[in-house]
């Protein structure tokens, strides 16, 4: 899994730019000593500190566990961030050392192992992201597995009311602040600086240290564990806030870590999106997950600074002994509330518009149409931003709050359901008459449609005050939450991560897998958060350890369905790991998409691309001919002359489907790349050399009609041997296989498809085509049109072969009209018969033709030729009109046809003796 | 087919960017690193109004522990903020001269810059001493020694900051062309000063 180009970008001793790419040559466990080492030394520096300061003010009691424990806390995480050398370059740089901004010796990975160990590179570090968030989530999902437990049944299953408290403020704290908020960070860490075309981000080291603060805040939660759980819950409201063991520090001080990486990597979005576009890349043409990580990032900005500062307010009054929150001495508790909810409720943007990017980048590429409403897409989510901020006191109703608030943040929560409705109306849009192919990223994106909407739906309802007064701290409020944040975000994630996983990995994920883990999670859902609705309703309180036994049978059906999403989980980590370690390889564009991540390898080269690409379009313009969002330069070598239109090699192994609508449009949306010049080759086996001749003559010259720049030859032998030779011959980089459905493929049959995949290791693409497509005209108006204008003839062998030696000479598609010249009443016996026999000799060429590699179609007509034909020359428009006839009758067509041709030029041939049908 | 932009460089700086007119990323990121803090301080604010104006129907001035009103040293803390504002334009005169050409003169009005907020720092932790109340008497006091808190250690960084840019000017690191790490620190240092101002107006004066 090594980020490094299969061609070396980087020549050694120094590549273009004249810098030297050096790895640094210290092993990883220098690293994660010298952490230790920091953390220790942090460790008892607070200890000395806070002992030194607290003799010499005569603070009592000298020797006070949570005042020694908090800073300790703090320094030990300093301690830890300098030794794991996120700091060394400014210090470094500080202390006078001649140091290169250009010094890429952190950056990239050559083996596993130094995915623990300080990187700049985006790439390693979105995939640290994305390691350390997700094995947060399975903690965070384990405590909801031990809540489930507990609520299985009345009364005390597993654990006591504290220890349960416990769980659900871990299981919250964990999926938030070190789940949900950063692996959208991740995510973007990854996809973004690749889609913008640039390089890295904006400040790689920064990136760094962003991440290393995660596993600090995370490490710190779980740490509780062993000085007594923190059980405020995640929103840690004084005066319980101020009670409770050191466990209640620990969560205050992680939530300042993993506010500072969130802040942190939000600047760095920023200055990555407003400065490292590619040229040509307006806002406008920006993919919308760059608009959606750019609004996310304003909102972590602006309102993380408040949780810090809560979490300041209430860390004071714990080790400090302030009064903040101590009414009698003129502290408020809800002065906490205000502040808490001022960050916390774009909180809940913060873990949702990135999804919204996400879902958007899915639907247009799996939909095959362009995004609908681009500019209301983008301007919604700065609304939902903007007007995030002014709807926090929506969750202190029943607060005791002042008054006169509530209506006012009633009707600010109300409106901003508007913008959400306009994405959700925009992604339908986007839908509607779309060629929907579901794979498992479009069933999250389909599944996140439905039940983020249901819990939208249910946050109508509870932004209603009097409705919010019944509802509140009930279970109702939980199944609105679960509805948007597994609906909204954890959807969003697993469509994200499952749409990305070749990219990043290389790798292609289990289809079947992904789609088992898809099903059953949705279902988990459903069973899982729908009855909350109706049992919070009831009464049930939320955040309580046992509850009245009326409540018992919904309560364990939510425990069966929490143990269902517990299994999805387990399969969608196994089909992770299976498939990074073993799955097929992944071409550069498993989807199809066209923007720019899809441009360079799967995974990507060292430093993205080899040039700053140049972005030409929009990036979401399916279906559009020819339309490209970017070209990507080429270089004939590393170290080359650019040239932007050289490309690589793409082999194509067809027979049977050469001639295919299915295959040739394939060819062309590849095309639309800009990569690729396509190679054919055709493995006849023991067939007939000269039919694929004919099918492959036709297919490059519609090809070339649609400026492809395709080549190919006919080979005999097995297609696993031809394409293997092939592959070797020319080491493209893809294979394209394109076969009949399985029914009817002898290739398939014999499992050629794999056995290939196998033999040549390159990512291989399969196309099926069906067998009436394999038959069809293909390529409409690219191929001129012959009409082959016959009565008699028809059905003899002779017209069949004349036919075909004119298609050897010159690629074409035909038309055989016959003119039938019947006999009044049409409809009669006789007229009747004719017909028949007619269509029969009609449909026998045909196939006659078809058969052999001829793209031609038939039509048999009841006038008379000076009739039939004017109207068959209107309709098909032909180049050339060639009358077929037996002996001396041609005589007559040709009159007609002459008359009726106007400048199409009009020959004749003569088949002979007349032979049977 | 898009023309070439055949001299794409291909060496590994970031590419130009899209658009002429580009704020520099640092200055940028400086900025926006400012936004939070601003929004840090106006938590602590938020904290301070509703412990001033909130429920607890306390008069104003608060009475301490020990019965009598919180009194604060309004004078004195007003000559400090002088001298705070002052530091700006010092700082503002380095630049200028930085851009005139005269590393000297950016030198000096380093120096007088920091010299002044150091006095700043000190006259505070002077008036700490001498206030006659702890962070731990009543709400009123412990969101003032945060308030006040916070902006000492802010102004503490800035010194750090300065300091470098101090060190970087004696080794003619700066000129008219490339000056972004001052510029960047010069932002902090302002925006250090800026909230001083609002702090003293909205927790001394008023």
């Amino acid at each position: 899994m090594a980020t490094h180009a299969p061609a070396p970008v980087h020549a050694p001793g120094g590549g273009p730019g004249g810098h030297a790419h050096h790895e640094d040559p210290r092993p990883v466990s220098y690293w994660w000593a010298r952490a230790a080492l920091g953390t220790v030394a942090g460790v008892l520096f607070a200890f000395l500190l806070t002992f030194l300061l607290r003799a010499l003010f005569g603070f009592e009691p000298l020797y006070d566990g949570g005042v020694y424990g908090g800073v300790a806390g703090l320094t030990g995480a300093m301690g830890f961030l300098w030794g794991i050398g996120c700091f060394d370059y400014w210090l470094g740089w500080a202390k006078g050392m001649d140091i290169s901004e250009e010094d890429h010796s952190f950056h990239g990975v050559s083996n596993w192992k130094q995915y623990f160990r300080v990187n700049t590179d985006h790439k390693v570090i979105g995939l640290q992201y994305l390691g350390m968030t997700l094995f947060f989530m399975l903690w965070g999902g384990l405590m909801a597995l031990l809540i489930r437990t507990e609520l299985a049944a009345p009364g005390q299953q597993i654990a006591d009311g504290e220890t349960y408290n416990g769980f659900l403020s871990m299981h919250a704290t964990l999926m938030i602040f070190v789940f949900a908020v950063p692996v959208f960070g991740g995510i973007a860490n990854y996809v973004l600086p690749i889609m913008l075309g640039a390089k890295d981000m904006a400040f790689p080291r920064l990136n760094a240290l962003s991440f290393w603060f995660l596993p600090v805040a995370g490490f710190m939660f779980l740490a509780s564990m062993f000085t007594g759980m923190f059980g405020a819950a995640w929103t840690a409201y004084p005066p319980l806030a101020s009670q409770g063991t050191m466990g209640q520090t620990l969560f205050e001080l992680g939530v300042q870590f993993a506010g500072a990486s969130s802040i942190a990597t939000a600047i760095n979005f920023l200055a990555t999106i407003v400065t490292m576009r590619a040229p040509g890349m307006t806002i406008w043409r920006m993919p919308i997950l760059a608009w959606a990580t750019g609004v996310t990032s304003v909102l972590a900005v602006f309102a993380t600074p408040f949780i810090a500062g809560s979490q300041f307010l209430t860390l004071f009054d714990r080790v400090m002994g302030t009064n903040f929150f101590v009414p009698d001495q003129g502290g408020d508790v809800i002065m906490y509330q205000h502040i808490f909810w001022f960050y916390s409720h774009p909180a809940v943007y913060i873990m949702l518009l990135p999804g919204f990017g996400i879902i958007s980048e899915v639907i247009a590429t799996f939909a095959r149409k362009p995004l609908f409403g681009y500019r209301a897409m983008a301007f919604s989510m700065v609304a939902i931003a903007v007007l995030g901020f002014g709807v926090w006191a929506h969750h202190m109703f029943v607060s005791g709050m002042a008054a006169w608030l509530r209506v006012p943040m009633m009707i600010t929560t109300i409106i901003i359901a508007v913008p959400t409705g306009v994405k959700m109306w925009s992604w339908l849009a986007t839908l509607w008459q779309g060629k929907i192919h579901m794979k498992t990223p479009m069933l999250w994106a389909l599944g996140f449609l439905f039940t983020f909407l249901m819990g939208g739906l249910s946050g109508v309802f509870l932004g209603i005050v009097p409705a919010d007064i019944q509802m509140s701290d009930t279970y109702f409020v939980t199944a609105h939450l679960h509805y948007v944040l597994y609906g909204g975000s954890v959807y969003s994630i697993f469509a994200g991560l499952y749409y990305w996983f070749p990219k990043m990995t290389g790798k292609m994920y289990n289809e079947r897998l992904g789609q088992w883990h898809f099903w059953l999670t949705f279902i988990g859902t459903q069973v899982t958060f729908f009855p909350m609705h109706w049992q919070g309703l009831q009464g049930m309180p939320r955040r309580v350890a046992d509850y009245d036994p009326r409540f018992e049978t919904v309560n364990s059906i939510e425990t069966v369905g929490s143990y269902m999403l517990g299994i999805a989980t387990i399969i969608f980590f196994y089909n992770v790991i299976v498939s990074w370690k073993s799955g097929p390889k992944a071409p550069w564009n498993p989807w199809r998409g066209k923007t720019l991540e899809w441009m360079v390898s799967s995974p990507p080269p060292l430093f993205n691309f080899d040039a700053v690409p140049q972005v030409v379009g929009g990036p979401y313009q399916y279906g559009i001919p020819d339309a490209r969002h970017a070209v990507v330069f080429a270089p004939e070598q590393f170290g080359g002359e650019l040239k932007e239109d050289t490309r690589y090699p793409v082999l194509v192994v067809a027979n049977e489907t050469l001639t295919s609508q299915t295959l040739i449009n394939e060819i062309r949306s590849r095309n639309g790349d800009g990569l690729w010049s396509f190679q054919f080759v055709v493995p006849v086996g023991d067939g007939d050399r000269v039919i694929a001749e004919r099918r492959l003559a036709t297919t490059l010259a519609i090809l070339a009609e649609a400026g492809v720049s395709a080549t190919g030859r006919v080979a005999g032998g097995d297609v696993v041997a031809v394409a293997t030779e092939a592959a070797e011959e020319i080491s493209p980089h893809e294979l394209v296989i394109a076969t009949l459905p399985l029914a009817e493929s002898e290739w398939m049959r014999r499992d050629s498809v794999d056995k290939v995949r196998k033999a040549t290791g390159v990512a291989l693409s399969h196309v099926i085509v069906s067998a009436n497509d394999a038959r069809a005209l293909a390529g409409t108006s690219a191929l001129p049109l012959v009409m082959v204008v016959a009565t008699e003839a028809v059905g003899a062998e002779a017209l069949a072969t004349a036919v075909r030696a004119r298609a050897d000479a010159e690629p074409a598609r035909f038309t055989v009209v016959a003119p039938l010249d019947l006999p009044d009443p049409r409809w009669g016996a006789d007229a009747s018969e004719r017909r028949r026999a007619a269509g029969e000799a009609m449909t026998a060429t045909i196939n006659a033709l078809v058969n052999t590699g001829v793209a031609v179609e038939g039509e048999v007509m009841d006038d008379a030729a000076s009739v039939a034909l004017p109207l068959a020359i209107d309709a098909f428009k032909p180049s050339l009109i060639i009358v077929a006839g037996i002996n001396g009758e041609a005589a007559g067509l040709r009159e007609a046809a002459e008359a009726a041709a106007g400048d199409t030029p009009v020959e004749s041939v003569n088949l002979g003796a007349a032979a049977g049908a | 087919m898009a023309t070439t932009a055949g001299h794409a460089p291909a060496d590994q700086h970031s590419p130009q960017p899209e658009q002429k007119q580009h704020m520099n990323a640092s200055l940028m990121a400086m900025l926006l690193f400012i936004g939070s803090e601003v929004m840090l301080f106006a938590s602590l604010f938020t904290a301070y109004f509703f412990i001033r104006y909130g429920v607890s129907n306390e008069t104003w001035p608060p009475l301490k522990q020990d019965g009598k009103p919180f009194e604060l040293p309004v004078l004195l803390t007003g000559v400090n903020t002088l001298i705070l504002i002052s530091s700006s334009f010092t700082l503002w005169w380095g630049e200028k001269r930085l851009a005139a050409g005269d590393n000297k003169g950016l030198i000096r009005g380093l120096w007088v810059t920091i010299l002044m907020g150091a006095t700043f720092l000190l006259v505070q932790l002077n008036e700490y001493a001498h206030l006659g109340f702890t962070p731990q008497d009543r709400a009123f006091s412990g969101a003032f020694y945060t308030l006040t808190g916070f902006h000492g250690a802010h102004v503490l960084v800035g010194l750090i900051v300065l300091s470098l840019c101090l060190r970087r000017a004696y080794r003619n690191d700066f000129s008219h062309a490339y000056n972004t790490p001052l510029t960047a620190g010069s932002y902090y240092w302002h925006f250090v000063d800026i909230v001083w101002v609002l702090l003293f107006f909205l927790v001394y004066v008023i």
